[in-house]
């Protein structure tokens, strides 16, 4: 019976320890809403950056997204974490869980961004221009509304992933829910409940944003 | 649009039920196995004897007990020794173990998989952890030290309020620590890392103000810039364990052991790896 990973008193012992949990669950919703913000606003500013007529931004743009698309997120927060500090840089966890893995996701949704304007024709752009409107008006006015619809669906994709990637800050003591869930059941090899309720939270989480997802891609005029 | 909602719903809640269902069918099914199973037959050892091998976890980072030397590939240690003698006695030839690295986090369900027959890898005994496996007297007892910077002004426990501790997890060290802590009426917080050599690498990037483990552990990564507080606390007692079901294997390994350190073969191992008090 006790071999049994998923035996009774192992609930119990989990139930009884439920606010470590909440409060791993707590740091991971923190940590993913204040990555999720980073995350937009780089996003939404490089990807500008990709179709802008300046051939640096464009470049900027290029590196930013080829070097934080093509390196694992885990090696980026190994290396805030633990190399930083040797150039007298010490980063909270928090600010590392929401900077790094914002910063990261950022490079996705920038791409996101530039596919979503490239999207929208040519010919758009040029009649605003030859109605008067300057680039930055005709960006702001015509062809941002129409990437938006475009854009959301995979922006929200993008949160997901996030969220699911919060998961990286268990490796450097971040207190997040999988941290925990790790501290807890490594301490009384009480694995079977504690992943499975963890998965079942981090489902809980992510669940509702895809469900937002299906409802975007339909309530969005154009399909892919 | 409503109708696929309600499908999604209904998809959604099917899902929870089976994540739930396969939770409980697991339970359900080892139970009867348990129960049907006479309990304590000779079937765990004689499955190893079928196999022709006993699988043992070990550990392949922790110097003087289960080590992998980098220039031979080759697990050596006191643990390999022990893990060797049991092998030995059930197989008759001390070679015919098959080792298997394991991590505090990897060991239980290693063992409950059946991955591996026998577990000898640092492992302290608790009353939780006897709960669930079957856990040895002890082989070793080795106390819990600090290493700490040179550069600290570190110098005993007291010195260690309001300090970060870092601590591998799945050990039972943070516990230890944290009953010292209170006792000696300090306040510490700790930070937990998947390996040893990531405590030590906290504690190098000046993340962690001291990495908390047992001594013998500690010794493999003290260097010129660190060292080991003279204050030890909650001594560790190592044990092998089987899964609980595998009673027979267990017993004959606890009869092996109390056989050696009778014969004194134990402190001859023990005087061999340098661990004699």
């Amino acid at each position: 019976m006790a071999t049994n990973p998923f035996a009774e008193y192992k609930w119990q012992a989990l139930f009884t320890d439920w606010r470590l949990f909440a409060d791993g669950l707590t740091v991971t919703i923190e940590v993913a809403i204040v990555a999720l913000l980073v995350a937009l606003l780089l996003g939404i500013l490089f990807g500008v950056a990709g179709v802008f007529p300046n051939k640096n931004l464009r470049i900027l743009n290029r590196v930013y997204v080829e070097f934080f698309q093509n390196t694992p997120l885990v090696i980026q927060v190994i290396f805030l974490y633990h190399a930083l500090p040797h150039l007298k840089i010490v980063l909270p966890v928090f600010a590392i869980g929401s900077l790094g893995i914002g910063i990261y996701t950022g490079a996705y949704m920038a791409e996101v961004v530039r596919s979503g304007i490239l999207a929208i024709p040519r010919g758009q752009l040029e009649a605003g221009l030859s109605q008067g409107f300057t680039y930055f008006q005709a960006m702001r006015y015509l062809i941002l509304p129409q990437a938006k619809k475009i854009i959301l669906p995979s922006i929200a994709n993008q949160g997901v992933n996030l969220i699911k990637n919060t998961s990286v800050l268990a490796m450097i003591a971040g207190g997040d829910l999988m941290y925990q869930a790790d501290s807890w059941s490594g301490m009384n090899m009480y694995y079977g409940p504690a992943y499975i309720v963890t998965g079942l939270l981090y489902w809980l989480l992510c669940f509702p944003l895809t469900k937002y997802v299906k409802h975007l891609e339909g309530s969005s005029e154009v399909r892919p | 649009m409503n109708l696929s909602r309600k499908k999604m719903l209904t998809l959604g809640l099917a899902l929870i039920t089976a994540f739930g269902l396969f939770a409980a069918g697991c339970g359900g099914d080892t139970k009867k196995d348990a129960a049907q199973k006479p309990a304590a037959t000779n079937d765990g050892i004689q499955k190893i004897k079928d196999r022709g091998v006993l699988k043992v976890g070990c550990k392949v980072d922790v110097p003087k007990f289960g080590f992998k030397d980098p220039k031979t590939n080759k697990i050596e240690g006191f643990e390999i020794d022990l893990a060797k003698a049991i092998a030995k006695k059930i197989l008759g030839d001390e070679n015919k173990i098959d080792l298997t690295g394991v991590v505090a986090k990897t060991r239980g369900p290693l063992l409950d998989s059946g991955e591996i027959d026998l577990c000898i890898a640092t492992f302290t005994i608790t009353d939780e952890r006897k709960q669930t496996y079957n856990m040895t007297t002890p082989y070793y007892e080795d106390p819990v030290g600090f290493l700490v910077k040179k550069d600290s002004g570190i110098k005993s426990i007291k010195d260690l309020n309001g300090k970060n501790i870092a601590v591998p997890q799945g050990a039972t060290t943070r516990k230890g620590v944290q009953d010292a802590a209170d006792k000696a009426g300090v306040k510490v917080t700790f930070s937990e890392f998947p390996t040893y050599s990531e405590c030590k690498t906290a504690l190098s990037a000046g993340r962690a103000d001291a990495y908390a483990m047992d001594t013998s552990n500690l010794l493999g990564y003290i260097d010129d810039s660190t060292e080991i507080l003279p204050d030890k606390i909650a001594p560790q007692f190592y044990g092998a364990a089987t899964k609980k079901d595998n009673k027979a294997l267990f017993d004959l390994v606890e009869k092996t052991f109390e056989d050696m350190k009778k014969s004194g073969e134990m402190d001859k191992l023990l005087t061999k790896w340098n661990l004699k008090k």
